[in-house]
């Protein structure tokens, strides 16, 4: 039971910090930073005129 | 019904680092330090999990991730330094076989810690490693915190943690040391987390936490744990603002705290003072004198677990006393062989010698000189944003002394969480410089120019 316990918290804690992290952006780019596009997930800038 | 828990856990963490890659980072540190492979029989036993999200979470890094500023900081090259002296020492080892066992392990920590502040980009991600550090070795303490209350722990070696085979964090004297380094973070998380935010909530988890944490010295017995507590509670004072009431809580906490101990965990501590009568205590002084007497023979050291041809004998001195005036002293001939070295400074000079040594005390006391200048720079009007820089660096500079002070009693010179902390203070080393770097104000001091005297035509237009 105690063994359980130990278990359950701790993952339920990281599960839902997990999740949490996933809809966060400044989990990849931070706001005192410059923003930079990443890697292959360059995207391409479209003008709001075009 | 554990078995499918954990496997879904992890399978759902490696999930979500398809979407997120650096939430495989976080993963591998889960499972370096929880060993969930460890704690089932199951699927995860006989899947390489821990090999699996470090590719991910390297080849996720090396894909998606920004790179833009990334700078190899000198600690990271001593750490490459020493993985490669370690490897050298591994192929030249008394023992080849064995070193290869210990090696295997070694080397992962080694090159992630090195990996780890290449990644920590951003202060979230930084919060993030702190909180899965945190709640990874909770998965151990919480439930040996609970046990220790149901029981006392049982005496020395005899508390059951989660996993029962006495390796890595899951060894007393080990996770009684890493359990106390864990206590700074856990508070530093309830005053300036943004995952789980500053609550009643946050903040009794983290005291629960830390009361677990505390617990691990009494329940495994361990004398290492009752130092690095001691050690802890006077750093601490450091930081503290109220220090009056500090000092008074902390001692109406052990007042309360000593009547409710169990009796062989007084008894096992009040051994700390008298190592004559004490077999584990000699054994260790002479361990010791035998590795500085093979290092001045073997400078260059004698490979991972070299201790395996140690053979030391000593006497203990035991004395029954049968009055005031009338004891009877007993001495034992003790001789041991293969006996550990108990002390990551004795492990590191026995098996990489003098360089070795050398280049581990270079990286831990930079950690410390790194961490205090953070914590100066940041103390006094922080600029907004940056509150946090301060208490997280006095906190991990905090875990690092409680490291190499209870490091000096038990072998834990290349335990991997510890290299975590090392990563971890990198990152934020390396992410301020980053900020630094980019924004010039306030971060840099401004030359205060003196205001220009008024001219002679303005002087003379208001007279």
């Amino acid at each position: 039971m105690i063994d359980i316990f130990t278990v359950v918290v701790p993952h339920a804690l990281m599960a839902l910090a997990v999740w949490r992290l996933l809809a966060r952006d400044d989990l990849d780019q931070d706001p005192h930073l410059p923003a930079k596009a990443e890697g292959f997930r360059r995207k391409p800038v479209r003008s709001r005129d075009a | 019904m554990l078995n499918l828990f954990l496997t879904a856990f992890v399978a759902a963490f490696l999930g979500a680092g398809m979407k997120r890659p650096f939430l495989f980072v976080l993963a591998y540190t889960y499972i370096d330090i929880v060993g969930p492979q460890k704690v089932t029989w199951g699927f995860l036993a006989h899947v390489p999990v821990s090999l699996i999200a470090f590719t991910c979470a390297f080849v996720g890094w090396m894909v998606a991730d920004n790179k833009d500023g990334i700078r190899f900081s000198p600690r990271q090259l001593v750490l490459l330094a020493l993985l490669i002296y370690c490897g050298v020492t591994t192929k030249l080892a008394d023992f080849p076989v064995e070193a290869a066992d210990k090696w295997a392990w070694v080397w992962k920590a080694l090159v992630f810690a090195t990996f780890l502040p290449l990644t920590l980009r951003t202060k979230l991600r930084i919060e993030a490693l702190v909180l899965v550090m945190v709640l990874s070795v909770g998965v151990i303490v919480i439930g040996g915190g609970i046990k220790t209350l149901a029981s006392g722990g049982g005496g020395y070696g005899e508390l059951k943690l989660l996993v029962n085979d006495n390796t890595g964090l899951y060894e007393g004297s080990i996770i009684s040391a890493v359990a106390i380094c864990v206590i700074p973070l856990a508070l530093w998380l309830a005053r300036y987390g943004t995952i789980f935010k500053p609550s009643w909530m946050a903040t009794l988890f983290a005291w629960g936490i830390c009361f677990a944490c505390i617990l691990m010295p009494v329940g495994t017995q361990a004398r290492t744990g009752l130092i690095c507590v001691a050690v802890l509670g006077v750093m601490m004072l450091r930081s503290t603002k109220r220090r009056l009431t500090y000092i008074s809580l902390v001692t109406i906490a052990g007042l309360v705290a000593v009547p409710l101990l169990p009796q062989s965990f007084t008894e096992r501590m009040s051994t700390i003072g008298n190592h004559a009568a004490d077999q584990s205590a000699s054994t260790r002084l002479e361990v010791w004198k035998w590795t500085m007497d093979y290092a001045h023979a073997h400078p260059f050291g004698g490979g991972f677990n070299a201790f395996l041809q140690n053979e030391v004998s000593y006497e203990t001195v035991k004395a029954d006393y049968a009055g005031a005036n009338n004891a009877v002293i007993q001495k034992e001939r003790i001789v041991e062989k293969a006996r550990a070295y108990h002390s990551s400074y004795f492990e590191m000079l026995g098996e990489q010698g003098y360089p070795g040594l050398g280049l581990w005390l270079l990286l831990h006391v930079m950690g410390v000189v790194q961490m205090e200048v953070l914590r100066r720079r940041y103390a006094k009007d922080p600029p907004e944003g940056f509150a946090w820089v301060t208490p997280l660096a006095d906190a991990l500079q905090q875990a690092q002394i409680v490291y190499l002070i209870g490091g000096a009693f038990v072998g834990i010179a290349l335990q991997p969480f510890c290299y975590m902390l090392v990563g971890l203070q990198c990152g934020l080393s390396a992410y301020m410089g980053r900020v630094r770097r980019t924004v010039p104000m306030p971060f840099r001091t401004v030359r205060k120019t003196p205001a220009p005297a008024p001219s002679p035509a303005r002087l003379e237009t208001s007279a």
